[in-house]
Parts: C-alpha cells; structure tokens; sequence
C-alpha cells in the first residue's frame, strides 16, 4: 500500500455514522464553530478560492468561483444544493460518504450556505438511495438538536433550514439545471444556459449547486486553510479524489488518492492488481460516459484538466481484461443512456434510441450496411447538436470503442 | 449591434436571438418546435454555424462580433440526420393523414431533400385497456385518444416538439415517460378533457393532435339531394382561410377572401351561404335583453364556448354569472330552423346548418340545431378531397334573405368587441380579459370582491376569434 492523504476519508470505518457523538469526537463540526466564531463569509470564501477546489462531479469548475457567483449576487433568498445524485453506473462515492461520515457532508453543507448567503439548503438525493436518506434525515436531525442547524446556530446570527430532497432516481438530473427543475416540481429535464443557476436558479433565486464530495472537502479546508490544501494533489488540480476501481481487479471499492495519481499506480498499489491470471485490456476512465484508456496510456495522470486527453469524470473507473465481450458492453452502455436520456432534444432522444437497437443487432452479428452509416451518423449529430452534454457522454464510449476495436466490434476476420 | 449573417452585415438588437434576426433580414432558417412565444431548442433543426460551432439560432441570443452561417456542409448534414431521427420516430403514414400537403414535417423533409432513410418507425399501437400499462412498461406505444368531441390526439405522428404543451392554456398536455418512449399525453392517460381551445390543433406540425370531424357525414349530406345544406360564415375565418388558401384571396392579397369563399362553398355543394352576422345581431339582442332584465352585477357573456368550458371546468363558483345565451352559430342555426324554413317552406329536418368557424369548442358546445362545425383546416381538406381548382373560382354574394343590419357588428369576433357594444346600448360599465392569463386575474379579483360591475367579457384565444384555434396556423 501507499503512504495515504486522508481528507474525506479519515474518519471512515472509525465512526458509527448515526451518531453525531462520534463524529463530534473524530474532529467534527470544530470547522463550522472556527467559521461562526472567528471567521467572516468573505474570508472563508478567500480559502476556498486559495485551496483551488474544483467541482468533483465531473465538469471540474472551480467551486471559490462558483460560491463567489452566488455571493455577490443581491437579494435576500438563496439557496444551496448539494448533489447527490450519483447514478453513473459504477459510480458509488457520494454514496459511501453518506454511509461513512455523513455529519462531515452536513457541515460541508452548513458552512457552504452561510458563506452564499443561502438560508435553506437542499441535498438532493436519488430517490434509489433510501438507506443513504434515512441516515441523513437521522444526520440532520441529531445536528439540529445540536443547533448545528436551526435558528441562530450556535449562538450566532446565522438560520439555516437543510431538507432533504428525495428525486425519482434519473441521472439527467445530476446535471444542476434538470435537478433545480426537479426540485421545483417540474420534468427533471435541462434548461438552456444562460441564465445560469448562480444567478437565476432554484425558484428564480440565485443558488450554488455542488457536487456532495465538493462539499465533503469544505470542513477540512476551513480547519486545516486553503494553502496547505493546494499543496496536495497535483500542479493543475489541488486536492484528493475519491476514485471507485471497478472491475477485473484484486480488490475494488473506493480509493482516496491525491489528485494527479496515475492511473497505473490506482490499479496496481491502490486496487491491488489485476485478478490472478487476467491481462488488462483497456480501462474506462468516468462511469459510462467516460473514454477508453488503453494499456499505452495508462502513464497519464488524473487530474482535472480542460486539456486532458482522459476527463477524470465522476472517477469511477472500469478495468476491462481481454476476456470481456465488447458487444455486451456497447449494448449495456446504451440501454443506460437509452434508458437515462430526459427525452427532451431529438438527436438525444432518438440517437440513443437507434444506437441501442444497433448495439443489439451487433451482438447478434446481423449488422448491415445501413447500421454502419447510420452509426456514423448519429454519433457525429449526437457529438456536434445535442442540447446538454448528455448526449456527447452517450457517444463518447461508443465512439472510442468503434476507433480502438473496430476489428473486433464489426468481427471483421483481419 | 453588428451581426455578420452569412456574407453581409446586419444590425441586430441586444438580447433578440439569432432565429429573429435571421427572419427580421429575410433569411430563412428551418424549424419545428418553435411557436411565437416559446423556443425551447428541442428539435435541433435550426443549428446555425457560428465561428465554426454548431448552435441553436432558436434559443442563443445575438453577441457582438458573431460570425453566422446559416447553410454549410456542417449545418445541412446536422438538419439532415435529426430530420431523418424524427421522421423515423414518426409512423410516415402520408397519404391516409389528414395533414397531408399541410404538414410542416413532410414540408421540411421534402425541403432537405431526405430520400433514403437508415431506420424504421418504431411505434406499436396500443388499445385502451392496456392505458395502465403504459404506465409500467417501458416500450414507446401509440396513446390514441378520441373521447371527445372537438379533437383528435395519437401519438403514433407525433414528433415530441412540445408547442401543444407550450402553446396549451391550462396545461393540460404534457410529457410522460422518458427518453425514446417520451409521449405527450395527459396526467395518467386520462381522455383529455380541457377548455378546447385548440391553440394545441393549430401549432400541432405533424397530424398528431388534429380536428376531430363528421366530414365523411357532412359529405354524405352535401351529397343528399332531399337535404339542404346551409354554410355559415364566420367573418374572423376570412383572413386565415387568404392564407390557407392564397388562391382564393382577391388582390391586394389576403385583403378580403369573402367572395370567392362563397362561390368555393357553393362549389363543395353548399345551396345557401349565410354570413354569421347575423347570428351575432341576434345573440346581441338576446343579451341585451338579458343584461337589461337582470338586476344582478358581474354578468358573464357567453359567446366565447371556451370560456364557458372554463369556467364549467375550473371555475364552477361562477357558472352562476354565465349569461344563458347560445352562442351565435346557434342562435342563427335555430333561426334558420325555425323561421327560414317556414317561410321558405321547408321541412326544417331536411336543413343541414354547417357553420365554418375558428372555433373548435363549438363542436363540443354546438347546441341540437347546428348541425356541424367545421374549421378552416377541415374546409382545407374538404376542397382537397374535391379536388377543387381554386384558381378559375369566380366571386359571388351571400344568399339573400338573412342580410346583416350593421357591419359594425363583426367586431364582436375581437375580445372586447360585445362588451362594448353592449356598453354603448345599455350605458353600464364592462371589464374585458384578453387570454386565459388575464381570465385567471379577473376571476381572481372577482372572488376577493375587488370588482363590480355590470358585465365581463372574456375570450380564451389571444385577442379574440381570429387567433382562434379552428384558424390556420401563421409563421
């Protein structure tokens, strides 16, 4: 194993997460009192800006940026949000966090609203997740009676109210403008940009929606300051990221490594190696949106960066060994988009659509000239014309699928 | 500020997008999903090229310094594919649909010259009782839903565009399901049961939500020797049938249509052509009498058939106010019924009363003595299936005998235009609402006791019958 940077996962396994008690003991909420007591928003903003934390959902924007937004915004009534949504398949960090240390996502939470100005805070949860709702309703509670949340929280001039939203479970509505929709009650679907949510967002107010492991770094920012966090990770991306190894590995779950890691190194020192007696074939880097990496790429780091050839995504990694079946991986990719797609944009809608009935036929090998084209075709509509980017994430596994094996996916004999 | 669109520049104005600076110079750019009010961006066949990247010109507004261009390589082949993406989501059932020649998706296809096609329809049919199932399964199937009177919708033509939903007054469409097996519908597939206004039948670009007609009767009868078919012209069908129909509009174009109209309906076997007018003195009459009688305030006149549905609907607390007049189609069939076939001597069974109008409530709400109501569009199709060349119409006059008093009477088609006239006989004050919106305020205020007066007029259709929704749709 690795000497290991615990920010988000110190306290895991260690605590009983529904008791506030053990988490108040393990260092818990002392962020939240150094905020109320000797800090002012605009100087915890300047930390978080300092830290260089970006959104860990998978876009990678700034979130000192994205919290400043809101802050100058005017007007009383804001909101914060934190997404919890996770339904990338693979995908189960946010979740872990929730089942291991909630009451560090909580005050994550709290701190993150008061520094917006926000007095009701959101945490949309997917509604798949009960067992995750029932420990944050649990969470919110305890800390209400600890007056970690309430009116005048710990003694200050500070109210905060948290709800917990339960969503019906789409992964559309992990993109923030379709999880602002489905909180106002209408079809978890995209809204055009701008306005953007900063300024126009949840009710027409200004609201700040991150990611939940975002949110879950913010205590440790605010105790530990933003300088000593941007020296962790790498020279682009500062700070930790929880990754999820799933696969042909020795031993998968979810890592914290800092930003920057190699992929290599996630597999071999944190993951364990590949299972006995399989070879790697290619990884994929993002849940199911993510791209392939294959073996001579393998050297690259992680790290949130607009250049990168390998988003990092959500982090969830797919190692695939030699054995896999390509055609059940097209096909599985797109019955989720198929099934994910809001429905509201026609290359979207129905690419996904015609690219799943196609998946299917590759798998039986009844594939024609026609599908060849029209495969073409869709990818490059659903790439160049679709509404949010939902549509590029259901073609881009396909697409690198198609470009590294098309040998194998069209069974072509050389 | 200075838009450069394809090769010339052009002033624009701030926050106006680039679709209507595109239309305000005269360049054509295709779209779908588009209505007046709302650009949602759905059908991704107005992709412009801007510096190179594909967008929307619907729904991204003008910035200095933008480079257009509305037709390249890249833009023709996007438009091309998700053209083909939607026509395959669409059954293609051309020649059996009513919108056939009308269609603004067979328009677009025949535009972008799609010939050869890479998939199949893939729409099932689904019978009533499997309505619940619909719910819990997952497979795109076609909702048919005929339970009332006034339209149709199936969703087997339908190309998911969303301007019923936005054009829709009281929300009553909306999606259900998602993905690929997104189907407009109501909540549960429930029959729909609305105000028919039919703003959703007239923006409707496919065949998917379209009138629902006894044409095949009204046929029968024209056709019916022993029957005499009687056609009454509502004065607000006169512009939108010039544009239905340029053939049939006298010069300076779309001007007056009236003349050739009539000959057009004589033509399709019509023996007399009455002009509604006159209906319209008689219901004036009617209500004056009524509001002159009647001590009590806040009247509701009701000429409107959607607003009486409304308030049947929504508002039941006021169904009280609603004058208990007929509307005038009624009023005149009724007339006709009575004392024109008396004096004429005809037996009033063998009348056919066929009122063309802009108006599709009226099929629901027509009374027993009007015996059909058809639309603009259905006239469209009527004079399709005849196959009638409107080119060689000559003009002729209404039918003698039930001539209109005063042409100042036609303002009633206008929201306001009875009130007023009303008004001005009986000296008492009115307040208008324009538009469900302004309904909805109106009644609100009435409830908190914020207004008294003597009469209210309320029209569902934005400034009355002629953005009525039996009319023609116009870009």
């Amino acid at each position: 194993m690795v000497k290991e940077t615990k920010i988000i996962t110190k306290n895991w396994s260690q605590i009983d997460p529904n008791e506030i008690d053990d988490a108040i003991e393990a260092g818990g909420y002392r962020a939240l009192e150094k905020f109320i007591h000797k800090m002012t928003p605009a100087l915890a903003l300047e930390e978080i800006k300092l830290s260089g934390l970006c959104g860990r959902g998978g876009a990678g924007f700034p979130t000192g940026i994205k919290l400043e937004s809101v802050q100058k915004e005017k007007g009383k009534e804001k909101y914060f949000i934190c997404n919890l949504d996770e339904s990338e398949p693979g995908a189960y960090k946010d979740r872990s966090i929730v089942d291991s240390d909630p009451h560090m996502l909580l005050e994550g939470i709290i701190i993150e609203s008061l520094i917006v100005g926000a007095r009701k805070a959101f945490i949309y949860v997917n509604g798949n997740y009960q067992k995750q709702i029932e420990i944050l309703q649990r969470a919110v509670e305890q800390a209400r009676a600890k007056n970690f949340i309430g009116e005048q929280i710990l003694g200050s001039k500070y109210n905060l109210e948290v709800e917990i939203f339960a969503g019906a479970g789409a992964y559309i509505c992990g993109e923030e403008t379709a999880l602002i929709n489905s909180i106002e009650g209408n079809r978890g679907e995209p809204k055009a940009r701008p306005p953007f949510p900063t300024q126009c967002g949840l009710f027409g107010k200004p609201t700040a929606v991150n990611n939940a492991e975002t949110v879950a770094n913010i205590p440790w920012i605010i105790s530990n300051g933003g300088k000593k966090f941007a020296t962790i990770g790498s020279k682009k991306s500062a700070g930790t990221k929880l990754f999820i190894v799933n696969g042909c590995v020795k031993n998968p779950g979810v890592f914290e490594a800092p930003l920057g890691t190699k992929l290599a190194d996630l597999i071999e020192k944190y993951a364990g190696g590949m299972q006995n007696g399989k070879n790697f074939w290619f990884a994929q880097v993002g849940g199911s949106s993510g791209r392939l990496v294959l073996e001579n790429d393998l050297v690259r780091k992680l790290e949130y960066d607009r250049e990168a050839k390998i988003p990092l995504g959500s982090g969830a990694i797919l190692v695939v060994d030699k054995t896999a079946d390509i055609h059940e991986l097209l096909l599985s990719w797109m019955s989720f988009f198929r099934r994910e797609s809001c429905g509201k944009c026609v290359p979207c809608r129905e690419g996904t659509y015609r690219l799943w009935e196609i998946a299917k036929r590759l798998q039986d090998g009844e594939i024609s000239e026609r599908d060849v084209a029209a495969i073409k075709d869709i990818l490059w509509t659903l790439n160049n014309t679709t509404f949010c980017p939902l549509g590029k994430f259901a073609a881009t596994a396909f697409g690198d699928a198609l470009s590294n094996f098309q040998k194998e996916i069209y069974r072509l004999s050389k | 500020m200075k838009i450069k669109i394809n090769t010339k520049e052009y002033e624009a104005k701030d926050g106006e997008t680039i679709f209507v600076a595109c239309m305000k110079n005269g360049i054509k750019v295709p779209t779908l999903c588009g209505t007046k009010n709302s650009h949602e961006g759905v059908c991704r066949i107005c992709v412009v090229e801007n510096n190179g990247r594909l967008i929307t010109s619907c729904n991204t507004k003008v910035c200095e310094g933008m480079k257009i261009v509305t037709e390249s390589e890249n833009v023709a082949k996007a438009r091309k594919i998700n053209l083909e993406l939607l026509w395959a989501d669409h059954a293609g059932k051309c020649s059996s649909c009513k919108k056939n020649q009308r269609c603004e998706l067979q328009n677009l296809a025949i535009e972008q010259k799609i010939e050869n096609f890479h998939f199949v329809p893939r729409k099932e049919e689904m019978t009533d009782r499997e309505n619940l199932d619909l719910l819990k399964d997952n497979r795109s199937r076609v909702v048919v839903d005929e339970g009332n009177a006034c339209l149709t919708r199936t969703t087997e033509l339908c190309v998911e565009c969303r301007r019923c939903i936005n054009v829709c007054p009281t929300k009553e469409l909306s999606f259900n399901n998602r993905a690929g097996d997104t189907v407009v519908g109501t909540a549960f597939e429930k029959p729909l049961d609305c105000i028919f206004c039919g703003q959703c039948v007239k923006n409707c670009p496919t065949g998917a939500i379209t009138d629902k007609n006894d044409l095949s009767k009204i046929m029968t009868d024209l056709n019916d020797l022993k029957k005499m078919a009687v056609a009454l012209v509502d004065p607000a069908v006169l512009e939108s049938v010039a544009f239905e129909h340029p053939e049939i509009s006298c010069l300076p174009a779309g001007r007056d249509s009236r003349g050739k109209l009539i000959s057009v309906l004589k033509e399709l076997g019509f023996e007399k052509v009455f002009d509604l007018g006159f209906g319209m003195e008689l219901s004036l009459e009617k209500m004056t009498q009524v509001v002159k009688t009647s001590a009590k305030n806040n009247l509701m006149l009701s000429h409107c058939s959607s607003f009486n549905l409304f308030i049947k609907k929504y508002h039941p607390q006021f169904a009280k106010n609603i004058l208990a007049v007929a509307h005038p189609d009624e009023l005149m069939a009724e007339f006709l019924k009575t004392e024109f076939a008396k004096k004429e001597k005809i037996n009033p069974e063998d009348l056919v009363v066929v009122s063309l109008s802009s108006c599709i409530a009226k099929k629901k709400e027509k009374g027993q003595n009007l015996d059909y109501v058809i639309t603009v569009r259905e006239l469209g199709r009527m004079i399709r299936q005849k196959n009638l060349k409107l080119q060689d119409i000559k003009e002729s006059d209404f039918s003698s005998g039930l001539a209109v008093k005063d042409e100042k009477i036609k303002s009633v088609t206008r929201t306001g235009g009875m009130a007023e006239m009303l008004a001005k006989k009986l000296k008492v004050k009115y307040v208008v609402a324009d538009g469900v919106p302004q309904i909805k305020n109106i009644l609100r205020d009435l409830e908190k006791g914020r207004i008294e007066t003597k009469i209210i007029e309320a029209m569902v259709c934005e400034e009355g019958c002629i953005n009525g929704g039996g009319q023609s749709r116009k870009i």
